[in-house]
């Protein structure tokens, strides 16, 4: 078993499994078959917070260009329009999350998970994704107090 | 003895909607009756001009202070602060509580470590308080009680300042403090048509004729100094002579009104977020501290939004006004943050090469 990577946010250890890869836009992505089940990173869920409400505003089987919108999220701190991780094709949604999006909470590594997506990018490895949070970390952190994007 | 009294100040809501009107009315009528407050009304405090005689009112209140504006309170007390109405921030229990329950998350005091800090702050307190966090006029009578309660137990400091060495004016500003601006309200009939109509209040000594200065609206930067370092960028990046240098060469917001309305692109710029114009659409830019109950965070950029840097909209921003003048855009050929200039300088490091290696992959 790999051990899992840590990026340090504040207090808060995200917990970032070298089981999989990983998307510039923090989601997860675990091949299974021919294709990546894709979630969000703990990195994510922390900045969320309690996730109320999600959307798709895609149908599952379409094809989708790198950074096309795909839905919309709300939680108990933030709004965000959600983006495809890269140019590919979202086969399925979870269906689970419409009615109840708290596995995205409880279990965002598993049953949490978004949508399964085929693509021929390749993710970003842990190392790699740690790496790019810990380049950002600064701006996130101006980004979350001065919100003047 | 009205020095006992705690002054409260309400500063209207700009244009004439109802629910701000009503709000408002609730909570002057029932301040002007409560016998431990001067209560008084006075235009929306961002577009008194500094002679505006709800100013000179301002300016001359000495003790303890609390405003009631439709504005982040670190916007007003900024402006306030501008205008020459200084004081310590007061802390008022009344406001968006939900960003308190951060501990793990970057929620720092807001004072930066190498801000300039505010000068000539006398030893008093200004409360400024939001009228948009309650709907309830009874929320914002009770805190005003509050602090009028906490107030009064530091009356021992204000009475050995006015015993100290007043000046003459002062000793009479403190014992007759004006009540210059009564309470104007437009009366609606039944139809819902407004009339000009004057209501006439036991604590109001001006007659009928007396008609509030009127404002225009207006646009202008206000500099929380807690957090500007006086690096200058702001004044570097505007072409419009609004900034200027004060004798101690600290950056001051010198000609407001040459100020582009809607540009905010000198807030933008600033590598502190020290910039606020209080009228802007998204809360940071108009003083909110951190999050805002109701007013969410948007996270799209890190999700991935294919959206423009703060600089880039700057720049776009400035191009827009200055092309608006009649004169040339200028892109980011001038007054561009030396920051962006130092990245470029600096050598490049392994992180670099990784961080490129990552684009390869996109």
């Amino acid at each position: 078993m790999s051990v899992d990577l840590i990026f340090p946010m504040g207090k808060f250890e995200a917990r970032i499994p070298t089981d999989r890869v990983y998307s510039s836009n923090h989601l997860w992505l675990q091949e299974t078959a021919n294709r990546y089940r894709a979630g969000f990173t703990s990195y994510s869920v922390r900045l969320l917070q309690d996730v109320y409400f999600l959307d798709w505003v895609i149908d599952p089987q379409s094809s989708v260009r790198e950074r096309q919108e795909i839905g919309e999220i709300e939680s108990s701190k933030a709004l965000s329009t959600l983006y495809a991780p890269f140019a590919g094709i979202v086969r399925a949604f979870n269906e689970k999350l419409l009615d109840d999006p708290s596995a995205i909470n409880t279990d965002n590594y598993g049953t949490g998970w978004l949508f399964d997506f085929e693509t021929d990018a390749v993710p970003l490895t842990p190392e790699a994704y740690v790496a790019l949070l810990a380049d950002g970390w600064e701006e996130t952190q101006r980004t979350l107090k001065g919100q003047f994007q | 003895m009205a020095g006992k009294k705690i002054t409260v100040v309400l500063s209207q809501a700009q244009g004439k909607n109802p629910q701000r009107r009503h709000l408002e009315e609730e909570i002057a009528t029932a301040l002007i009756m409560a016998p431990d407050v001067d209560c008084s009304v006075v235009p929306h405090l961002y577009d008194m001009s500094h002679d505006h005689t709800g100013m000179l009112f301002l300016r001359s209140v000495p003790g303890d202070l609390i405003v009631l504006s439709w504005l982040f309170p670190r916007a007003a007390h900024w402006t306030l602060d501008r205008a020459g109405v200084k004081g310590h921030e007061g802390e008022s229990l009344l406001r968006d509580d939900e960003s308190d329950n951060e501990s793990d998350l970057p929620q720092e005091d807001d004072t930066s470590l190498d801000s300039i800090g505010a000068l000539d702050v006398p030893n008093r307190k200004i409360y400024c308080i939001d009228l948009r966090v309650d709907d309830s006029p009874q929320a914002f009578i009770n805190e005003v009680r509050r602090i009028s309660d906490e107030s009064s137990i530091q009356t021992v400091d204000l009475m050995q300042w006015i015993n100290g060495n007043p000046k003459k004016d002062q000793l009479e500003r403190y014992l007759h403090p004006q009540q210059l601006l009564q309470l104007e309200v437009p009366r609606s009939n039944e139809n819902g048509q407004n009339r000009n109509g004057q209501e006439e209040d036991g604590a109001s000594n001006g007659d009928s004729s007396h008609q509030p200065e009127p404002t225009k609206r207006r646009w202008y930067p206000v500099i929380d100094y807690d957090r500007c370092t006086n690096c200058m960028e702001c004044i570097d990046f505007c072409l419009f002579g609004v900034y200027g240098i004060d004798h101690r060469e600290r950056i001051l917001v010198e000609q407001q009104d040459n100020c582009k309305k809607g540009c905010p692109a000198c807030s933008r710029v600033c590598p502190e977020n020290a910039i606020i114009f209080p009228g802007h659409k998204t809360p940071a830019i108009a003083g909110a501290d951190g999050e805002v109950a109701g007013l969410k965070i948007d996270l799209s950029k890190l999700f991935g939004a294919p959206s423009k840097s703060a600089l880039e909209l700057a720049v776009e921003e400035r191009d827009v006004e200055l092309v608006r003048d009649g004169r040339d855009a200028v892109g980011m050929e001038v007054g561009v943050p030396k920051r962006q200039t130092e990245t470029v300088a600096t050598p490049r490091d392994a992180l670099d090469d990784l961080m490129d290696g990552l684009d390869d992959f996109e």
